[in-house]
C-alpha cells in the first residue's frame, strides 16, 4: 500500500510543482524542459527528496510512451501545407543529416574517449536527431513567428528524424552485443523501418480519420479514440518490424489534416497529453541520472556538446540542405542552430543498458551532458537568434480565442473573439466597420457587460467582440482588427508600398525605370520574383534590385499574389 | 534632395471634393498642369493611374502616396491634399483616404528620387503628424504643420 501512495503522492507533487514552475521559466529565461530535468535530479537520490530510481527499463517504456505521445501531437499539428516548402529538405535532413550529425560525432567521441569505432559511432547515432517539440513550444512562448520555409523545415524535419536515429542506435548496439551483421540484414532492416513506419502510419491514419469523422461520439471520447488508433498503428508497425515512431506521427498527420468537428475535441485534449508526456519524460530522465556520476563526463561532455553544436549540425545542415534547395545562409545558420536535443537522445541513450553494451552509463550521461548543454546554449537563446538571422515575419494580429461552433459537421462556423485595440475603430458605429458579408458580431461585452449591438452602437477601445464567422473571413477580419502598431511593424518589413503579383513587369520596370532583360518583359512581377527566390516562395522571402527590397507579402500555393517594395534610406 | 524645396505653399490644398480615387487624380492632373506649363495633365493622369494599376498606392491610416515618373517633368514635383470626405483607394489597411501625398520625378529616376519617395512614406508613417495635418483648419495651417514635420524629419534623420 506504501508504495501506492508513495507512488501518488510524489508523481502527484512533483508535476504540480513542474506545472506551476513552468510558469515562471519564461521570466527567468531557462528553458522548461531543462527546468523539468532540474526537478526530477532534486527530487531524485541525490537531490531534495532523495527519491531511489534506477529502473532502466521502466523509464524506457514511460520514454516511449511520452515519445509516441509527443509526435502525435506534432503530427497532428503539422498543417499539410506547409509541405509544400518543408517536406524535401526536412527529409534530407531526416536522413541524411542524422547520418552525418551522426558519423561527425561519432568520430569526436570515438577520439574524446578512446573508444572503439562502433562504440564511438553508437555515441553519435544515440545524439543525432532533434526534438523540435522544444524548439515551437519556445518560439511561440517568445512571441517568434518563422518564415514558413524555415519553420516547416525544422517541424517535419523534428517528427520524422527519430526513426533514422532509432534504427542506427539499434543496429549498432546489436554489431556491440552480438557482433557485426550482413550488410544485406541492415540495409533490409532500413527499408522495412522507414517502409512500413510510412506504409502504416499513412494507410492506418487514413483509416482513423475518416473513422474520427464519420462516427459521432460523445465529446470527450474523440481525443481517447485519436490515441487509441495512434497507439494501435504505433504497436502494429513495430510488431511488423518498421519504425513506430514514424508512422504515429504520419497518423497523426494525416488525423490531423482531416477537417471536422472532431479536431476541436481531438487538439486541447492532446496539447494537455504532450506537455504530460514532456514533464512526466523529463522528470524521469531527470529521476534516472546520478548527478555525482554525471560530473565525471562533465568536461569531455561539454567538449562533444560544443563540437555537435558548432561543428556536426552546421555541416550536416550545409551538406543536406545547400546543395539541393535554395536556402539563403542565414537561413541556414538559424537552421542549423535550431539542432535542439531533447527527450530522443537521452531514451535512447537507455537502450544500451538495457541491451547490456559494456560501458552503458558512459552512454547515458554523455548523452544526458549534450541534451543539457543543447538545451542551455541553443534553447535559451533561439528567440535572440533568430531576430539576429531575420528568419521571422511579422505576427498580424489573430483571434485571441476561436473555436468551433459544432453545429455543421463539415466545414463549421467558428466563434473568433477579438479585443478592440485599433485605435481607428474607436467611436466608430458597426454599420460602418468593413465587415466580410458572411460574417457576423454576435456579442459586444464592454466592462465585463454585455452589450445588444446594433448597427449604431459605437465601439470603444477594450471591448471585445465575438464574431461568427468562417476561417475564410479572418484575413478580412484580422485587417479590420489590426492595431496602428501591428501595422508599423508589417510596413517596416514589407515596405511602404504594396504591388500586385499579377502586374506585369514592363509596366512595373516603366513606373519605376528599371531595366529588363528580354525574357523578363511579359512575366508578371509574382513570376519574376518567384524566380529570383529560386522557386517555393514564401512570405518574408525578399531580393535586392534596383535599388529595391522586393518582399514577398502574401502566396497562394506556389503563386506570389503581393509583393511589398521597401525602400532604403 | 530637400523635399521641402519641392513643394510650395500653392501645391497644398485643403479641402479637396472627393468623390472617387478617379476623380481625385483627375483633378490634381488638372491643377498640376496649370500650375507647371510643361505638364499635360492627360500624361499626368495616365502614369499616375497606370502606377496604381500596379498596387494601390494607400498605405493604411488614410493615406496615400501616388507617384510616376514623367518626361516632361524637369525637377521633381510634389504636392498635398487634403480631402473633405475620405474616398475609397483600395488601401492595404482597407480604410478610406483622406491625406494624399502626389510625387511626380523626371523620367531619369535615380536614387535620390528613391530617397524623396522614402521621405514622404517616413513622414506619413507618423501617427502624430497625421493626427495634425487632419486638424489643421485653414489651407495656411495645413501647409505650415506639413513643413514642420518635413523638418523634423530632416532633422531626426541627419
Amino acid at each position: 500500500m506504501d508504495t501506492i501512495n508513495s507512488l501518488f503522492l510524489f508523481s502527484g507533487f512533483l508535476i504540480a510543482l513542474s506545472i506551476v514552475a513552468s510558469r515562471v521559466s519564461s521570466r527567468i529565461g531557462v528553458p522548461l524542459l531543462v527546468l523539468f530535468l532540474g526537478l526530477g535530479m532534486m527530487a531524485g537520490e541525490e537531490g531534495v527528496l532523495g527519491i531511489e530510481f534506477d529502473d532502466y527499463s521502466l523509464a524506457y517504456l514511460i520514454g516511449h510512451l511520452a515519445l509516441a505521445m509527443i509526435l502525435l501531437d506534432g503530427g497532428l499539428r503539422t498543417r499539410l501545407k506547409t509541405f509544400r516548402v518543408g517536406l524535401k529538405p526536412a527529409l534530407c535532413l531526416a536522413t541524411l543529416g542524422v547520418f552525418v550529425t551522426s558519423g561527425l560525432v561519432g568520430l569526436m567521441a570515438t577520439w574524446i574517449f578512446d573508444l572503439s569505432w562502433v562504440e564511438g559511432l553508437l555515441v553519435g547515432a544515440i545524439v543525432g536527431s532533434t526534438d523540435a517539440a522544444a524548439v515551437f513550444s519556445m518560439l511561440s512562448g517568445q512571441g517568434v513567428t518563422l518564415n514558413e520555409r524555415v519553420g516547416a523545415t525544422l517541424e517535419i524535419e523534428s517528427g520524422t528524424n527519430d526513426p533514422m536515429a532509432i534504427f542506427l542506435t539499434i543496429t549498432l548496439a546489436e554489431v556491440l552485443v552480438s557482433g557485426a551483421s550482413g550488410v544485406g540484414h541492415t540495409l533490409m532492416t532500413f527499408v522495412s523501418q522507414f517502409g512500413l513506419g510510412l506504409l502504416v502510419g499513412v494507410g492506418g491514419g487514413w483509416l482513423a480519420a475518416k473513422l474520427l469523422r464519420w462516427l459521432d461520439l460523445a465529446s470527450g471520447l474523440y481525443s481517447l479514440l485519436a490515441l487509441a488508433s495512434g497507439f494501435f498503428i504505433f504497436g502494429l508497425t513495430s510488431a511488423a518490424g518498421g519504425s513506430g515512431f514514424l508512422a504515429i506521427y504520419l497518423a497523426g498527420l494525416m488525423i490531423g489534416n482531416q477537417p471536422g468537428r472532431h479536431l476541436t475535441h481531438i487538439l486541447p485534449v492532446h496539447d494537455g497529453l504532450a506537455w504530460l508526456s514532456q514533464i512526466g519524460l523529463f522528470l524521469v530522465l531527470g529521476l534516472l541520472v546520478t548527478p555525482s556520476e554525471m560530473i565525471d563526463y562533465a568536461i569531455p561532455g561539454a567538449v562533444l556538446a560544443l563540437g555537435l553544436i558548432f561543428v556536426a549540425r552546421p555541416l550536416a545542415v550545409l551538406v543536406s540542405l545547400k546543395p539541393f534547395f535554395n536556402f539563403r545562409w542565414r537561413e541556414l545558420g538559424f537552421i542549423s542552430w535550431v539542432g535542439l536535443r531533447g527527450a530522443v537522445p537521452i531514451v535512447l541513450a537507455i537502450f544500451p543498458v538495457i541491451a547490456g553494451v559494456e560501458n552503458a552509463t558512459l552512454y547515458f550521461n554523455v548523452a544526458f551532458f549534450v541534451v543539457l548543454m543543447s538545451l542551455l546554449m541553443q534553447g535559451a537563446s533561439l528567440a535572440r537568434v533568430a531576430r539576429w538571422m531575420r528568419v521571422e515575419v511579422p505576427a498580424g494580429t489573430t483571434p485571441n480565442r476561436r473555436g468551433a461552433l459544432g453545429v455543421l459537421p463539415e466545414n463549421d462556423y467558428e466563434m473568433f473573439v477579438y479585443k478592440v485595440e485599433n485605435e481607428a475603430l474607436e467611436d466608430v458605429p458597426i454599420r460602418l466597420l468593413r465587415f466580410p458579408s458572411g460574417a457576423l458580431i454576435s456579442g459586444l461585452f464592454r466592462k465585463h457587460t454585455m452589450l445588444h449591438a446594433k448597427g449604431s452602437t459605437r465601439l470603444k477601445l477594450g471591448d471585445v467582440i465575438c464574431v461568427i464567422g468562417r476561417s475564410e473571413d479572418l484575413p478580412a477580419l484580422n485587417r479590420l482588427f489590426n492595431g496602428d502598431a501591428t501595422l508599423k511593424r508589417e510596413r517596416a518589413f514589407f515596405g511602404t508600398f504594396t504591388l500586385d503579383g499579377e502586374a506585369v513587369m514592363s509596366d512595373v520596370a516603366d513606373a519605376y525605370g528599371l531595366t529588363l532583360s528580354a525574357g523578363e518583359q511579359n512575366m508578371t512581377l509574382g513570376e519574376f520574383v518567384s524566380l529570383r527566390v529560386g522557386g517555393h516562395p514564401v512570405v518574408g522571402d525578399d531580393v535586392d534590385w534596383h535599388g529595391f527590397h522586393w518582399v514577398v507579402n502574401a502566396v497562394e500555393g506556389n503563386r506570389v499574389t503581393r509583393v511589398g517594395l521597401r525602400l532604403y534610406h | 534632395m530637400i523635399l521641402e524645396s519641392i513643394l510650395p505653399p500653392e501645391r497644398t490644398l485643403f479641402g479637396v471634393a472627393g468623390g472617387s480615387k478617379k476623380r481625385v487624380l483627375e483633378f490634381f492632373s488638372t491643377f498640376i498642369a496649370q500650375n507647371t506649363p510643361s505638364l499635360d495633365s492627360q500624361e499626368v493622369f495616365g502614369r499616375l493611374i497606370g502606377r496604381e494599376r500596379l498596387g494601390s498606392t494607400g498605405i493604411g491610416n488614410g493615406v496615400a502616396i501616388p507617384h510616376a515618373r514623367n518626361p516632361h517633368c524637369k525637377e521633381p514635383i510634389a504636392g498635398f491634399l487634403r480631402l473633405q470626405e475620405p474616398i475609397d483607394f483600395d488601401a492595404t489597411d482597407g480604410d478610406p483616404v483622406d491625406l494624399i501625398f502626389v510625387l511626380l520625378v523626371p523620367e531619369e529616376a535615380d536614387d535620390a528620387h528613391l530617397s524623396l519617395l522614402a521621405q514622404v512614406a517616413a513622414i506619413m508613417n507618423d501617427s502624430a503628424i497625421r493626427t495634425k495635418l487632419r486638424q489643421a483648419q485653414t489651407q495656411r495651417q495645413l501647409y505650415d504643420t506639413l513643413i514642420e514635420a518635413i523638418r523634423q524629419h530632416d532633422n531626426s534623420a541627419n
